[in-house]
């Protein structure tokens, strides 16, 4: 089964990456969850748990960027 | 006869010319040419896995229904709210946290402090997502799910200090640089 990296968007979720958690390179998909949080402040949690986390590694499935929150 | 000769010409013609045809639509270089994102899109050289870019979504949301649009949004909302433990009560979606409870709703969030004491205490702010337009459905996703994981998000968001990101830090867009 495939892993994929989503977000939140006008349409609701959205994937921004679908890779097989076994044979992808892990850092590159850091990487670019890394440039992804650089460009839109969003930060990656896994859906299985809830919580936020530094790295995705091959055990998460789905992780979800979550976009930073302005209050008023 | 001649003319019989000259129409026979033309028809196999534009036999071949199907074929012709037919064949260069089927034919890789040209779905490439069909789809240029793709070819540009380094990070398949990258990662080496499918990477779906966003602007596809993007350019693919008039073809969405907006009912579908809404139905996806409260779908992901369920599901975070069952990941936090958060309770739906009409309007609100009410985290508790130690003794601590928020009540999220669009655009607004209360917090409840000390709920056991004498003393119950509530304070009040508004929220958005300034980067992304989403539906209210994903943006009160989006505050569960930073509360639950960071409850002190609540007074960043009071404070009216701009955007702050899921780990508390503020974020600039036009520099793209975090600061705390």
């Amino acid at each position: 089964m495939n892993a994929r990296i989503v977000t939140f968007s006008p349409h609701g979720d959205t994937t921004l990456l679908e890779y097989d958690p076994a044979s992808a390179d892990m850092d590159e998909v850091n990487k670019v969850i890394a440039e992804y949080e650089a460009k839109t402040g969003a930060q990656p949690f896994d859906m299985t748990t809830g919580e936020r986390i530094k790295k995705v590694t091959r055990q998460q499935n789905e992780v979800l960027m979550v976009h930073p929150i302005a209050g008023g | 006869m001649v003319s019989l000769t000259v129409s026979l010409v033309a028809f196999f013609a534009l036999i071949a010319w199907r074929f012709v045809f037919a064949r260069l639509q089927g034919n890789p270089m040209a779905r490439e040419i069909v789809d240029p994102r793709l070819r540009g899109n380094n990070l398949l050289d990258r990662v080496g896995l499918a990477v779906i870019l966003s602007d596809r979504f993007e350019h693919g949301a008039q073809g969405v229904d907006l009912f579908e649009r809404e139905d996806r949004a409260k779908a992901c909302l369920r599901r975070i709210v069952a990941l936090t433990g958060a309770v739906q009560i009409g309007n609100n979606y009410v985290l508790e946290i130690g003794t601590t409870r928020f009540h999220v709703r669009d655009s607004h969030v209360r917090r409840l402090q000390s709920m056991s004491g004498p003393k119950c205490e509530h304070e009040e702010t508004c929220f958005c997502l300034p980067y992304t337009r989403v539906p209210t459905a994903e943006q009160i996703a989006t505050a569960l799910l930073a509360l639950a994981n960071n409850p002190a998000l609540f007074d960043r968001w009071a404070a009216q200090i701009g955007a702050v990101k899921a780990d508390g830090d503020v974020f600039a867009r036009a520099q793209g640089v975090a600061s705390q």
